[in-house]
């Protein structure tokens, strides 16, 4: 089987993030970079597939300069190589851009069997990037992946809907787009971290790509972003006995509409 | 064991101490792992924040205009406060900050300035692992030859444990005792936010200027203090307490901090302040005296406050100087290519690390006194109090008005003699 290519977002972390309690202003400049939750796990599930397989497993990003300590993280996780769209549009585009510069770029690296991306981003949670780039290189798509198998050139995956599990067979090459729970996400420990620091990345430029007119343009704009701040009711039930507290929150929750 | 997984140095800690050491080993060639638990280097340290200029430069000369620092410190202030009353006396030296020179202070944020001194030794070719915790030292026949961390062991010439003021590693080779509550304090810190101009107006500094205030009499008695720092765009306040006595006052150390700033002469400096941080950290109180004695086995050094390298005197507390500047001498020993246990002190002695530290160890006793936290400041307020309280009245005389309130704080001539003479000798 030939590689398995795992797609990270390096993502501002949402614990840094401040928002403005009068105009909800997010203030994104203290912000520190992370590799998107979910796509940890999707990098474990790709380490786990191609280790089964015999193959190589192979990190892609498509970031701007700051996804730069992001691909010593992502190689420290496992895969034997990185390849990195190095362009700033990445901050702000949509998937219909991001799916584009993947795609463009695994059609560059060649030879591939699996394509795991996470199921969304941690923070557009579009579920986009996955099917796009499936449909833009022509092969099967399973999303909402909770476990999977590979055998020979054929995927076995289990998907996770709302209330069933349905399970699917593909012919490889194939994306599958995972959920968290597919596996943990392990922390690398010290020589993962040191070997990460060591692998070869390779930088594309949005010019080295094959693209068409207007794939570098976004289908989809942002008109505002905003944070969303809650305001506390600020009850406090102090009076009386434990037993009338006690009535006075199941009466006051009653009121809220929460019970 | 393979090539890969040998260095000629494993340093454990990417603090000021761990970090200066990797940058002026690195810088010489050597082949330098640097291990440190945080996702990032300062990411989970804590310290009042100020920091003398002097000791980057003795990693690199003229390092420190690129650094990672927030103001320069142009007042030094003291404030002594008894209940709602405060006296503060404010230095300013312009000598500190000449221009064009090295300013002699600078306030920082130890998230930030870790993190960029960190980058820093990395582009001396030092390796920086971050997000991995050392679990242990590896010995074989009597030498230290390396360390475990998870599943993994990494070999070296030489381990440098710069794991900071509770140092597992020194412990666990036996260089260093068990902490004591009464030789250490515990620090608690925020970190609120306000606007530079704000932060200007109120402590009425000129752009890129800080202030730096300790504060005596605000712990409720127990021996400890307070410290504010002005940085660019935040203040850094905190309080640090001598756990043994704080367990027994029967008040928890928070609510004494949150007393704090509530205070009448603190509140206004933080008003619409927001706290984006808040931490606590231990820190040595002992000085000179609580330096081990032995700092080096086979195949291991000490350096940092792991050391004992801090001074707390009162009127500032150095700690991070003091551990750039000792991992500056343990590089210096490697590189020297000498017998390193000797050679380390030898450099300590050179780079005059522990004759500073000697110069000051009488402060230990000064700051024994226990009347420092809370008695001598209420006589302090109580004297000014009779001074600038005018209501029409007839005034005892100033004399008489002192004899009054050093009764009232039940002080005698006898103790305020001797504590004057212990406080003169340890000075
Ligand atoms: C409240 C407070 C206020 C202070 N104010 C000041 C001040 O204003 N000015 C000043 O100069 N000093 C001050 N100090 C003292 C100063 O912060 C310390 O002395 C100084 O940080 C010591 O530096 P270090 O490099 O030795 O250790 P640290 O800065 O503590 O660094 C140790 C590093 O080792 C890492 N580490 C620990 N164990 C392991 C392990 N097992 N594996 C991997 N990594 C590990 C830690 O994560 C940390 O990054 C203050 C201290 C406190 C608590």
């Amino acid at each position: 089987m030939s590689n398995v290519i795992v797609c990270f977002k390096w993502v501002k972390a949402e614990d840094d993030l401040r928002i403005d309690p009068a105009t909800l202003a997010v203030d994104l400049s203290k912000a520190k970079g992370k590799i998107s939750d979910y796509d940890r796990n999707a990098i474990e599930a790709a380490r786990i597939a191609s280790e089964s397989a015999g193959s190589e497993t192979i990190a892609l990003t498509f970031g701007s300069n700051d996804a730069k300590t992001a691909l010593k993280d992502a190689l420290s996780r496992g895969p034997k190589q990185a390849f990195w769209v190095n362009d700033v549009s990445a901050e702000n585009a949509d998937g219909f851009v991001t799916a584009n510069m993947l795609a463009a770029a695994i059609r560059k690296i060649g030879s591939y069997s699996l394509i795991v991306c996470g199921e969304g981003a941690a923070d557009t949670y579009a579920h986009q990037v996955g099917p796009r780039i499936g449909a833009l290189l022509d092969i099967p798509v399973i999303s909402f992946v909770k476990e999977m198998r590979i055998e020979g050139s054929r995927l076995y995956a289990v998907r996770k809907l709302e209330d069933s599990l349905e399970q699917v067979e593909a012919d490889l090459p194939a994306v599958v787009t995972v959920l968290p729970e597919i596996n943990p996400a392990p922390i690398p420990g010290l020589k993962a971290v040191l070997e990460g620091g060591k692998k070869p990345v390779t930088e594309f430029k949005i010019q080295d790509l094959d693209l068409e007119d207007g794939d570098t343009s976004r289908k989809t704009d942002v008109v505002s972003f905003k944070g969303c701040s809650m305001s506390r009711k600020k009850i406090l039930i102090n009076e009386g006995d434990a037993k009338e507290k006690v009535t006075a929150l199941v009466a006051a929750l009653k009121k809220e509409g929460v019970l | 064991m393979s090539g890969e997984d040998k260095f000629d140095v494993i340093i454990i800690g990417a603090g000021p101490a761990g970090t200066a050491c990797a940058y002026t080993l690195a810088k010489e060639g050597k082949n330098v792992l640097v291990i440190e638990r945080g996702t990032a280097a300062g990411s989970k340290n804590v310290t009042g924040g100020r920091f003398y200029t002097y000791a980057l430069d003795l990693v690199e000369p003229g390092l420190w205009e690129d650094a990672a620092l927030e103001r320069k410190v142009t007042h030094e202030q003291i404030m002594m406060m008894a209940g709602e009353q405060s006296i503060t006396i404010d230095y300013s030296n312009p000598a500190f900050n000449k221009s064009g020179e090295m300013p002699q202070s600078f306030t920082i944020l130890r998230a930030v300035f870790d993190e960029w001194f960190a980058s820093k030794a990395e582009e001396q070719g030092a390796v920086i692992a971050c997000g991995i915790k050392v679990d242990g030292l590896i010995e074989e026949a009597g030498r230290i030859t390396g360390v475990k961390a998870g599943g993994d062991e990494m070999f070296a010439d030489l381990v440098i444990a710069a794991d900071g003021v509770n140092s597992m590693i020194a412990r666990q080779a036996g260089l260093v005792p068990e902490l004591s509550d009464k030789t250490i304090g515990v620090g608690v810190k925020e970190i609120i936010e306000l606007p530079a101009k704000t932060i200007e107006e109120r402590f009425h500094l000129k752009s890129g200027e800080g202030a730096s205030l300790l504060m005596l009499g605000c712990t409720e008695g127990i021996h400890g203090g307070g410290f504010l720092y002005t940085n660019n765009e935040s203040i850094s306040l905190g309080c640090v307490f001598t756990p043994s006595e704080a367990a027994s006052h029967g008040r928890q150390v928070h609510d004494i901090f949150q007393d704090l700033k509530m205070h009448p002469s603190i509140y206004p400096l933080i008003e619409g302040g927001k706290t984006v941080e808040y931490g606590a950290h231990l820190v040595r109180e002992e000085g000179y005296r609580g330096i081990p004695k032995k700092l080096y086995r086979d195949g291991l050094m000490v350096i940092g406050e792991a050391a004992g390298f801090v001074l707390n005197i009162g009127y500032t507390i150095r700690g991070i100087d003091l551990a750039i500047v000792s991992g500056v001498a343990a590089a210096r020993a490697v590189i020297s290519g000498k017998n390193p246990g000797p050679a380390y002190f030898e450099e300590l002695n050179n780079i005059k690390l522990l004759p500073s530290m000697k110069a000051v160890d009488g402060y230990f006793d000064l700051l024994e006194i226990h009347r420092l936290y809370e008695t001598y400041p209420k006589v302090a307020s109580g004297v000014f109090n009779k001074m600038y309280s005018i209501s029409g009245e007839t005034p005892v005389s100033i004399k008489k008005g002192i004899w009054g309130v050093l009764k009232d704080n039940k002080v005698s001539l006898w103790q305020l003699v001797k504590d004057g003479i212990r406080g003169y000798r340890s000075i």
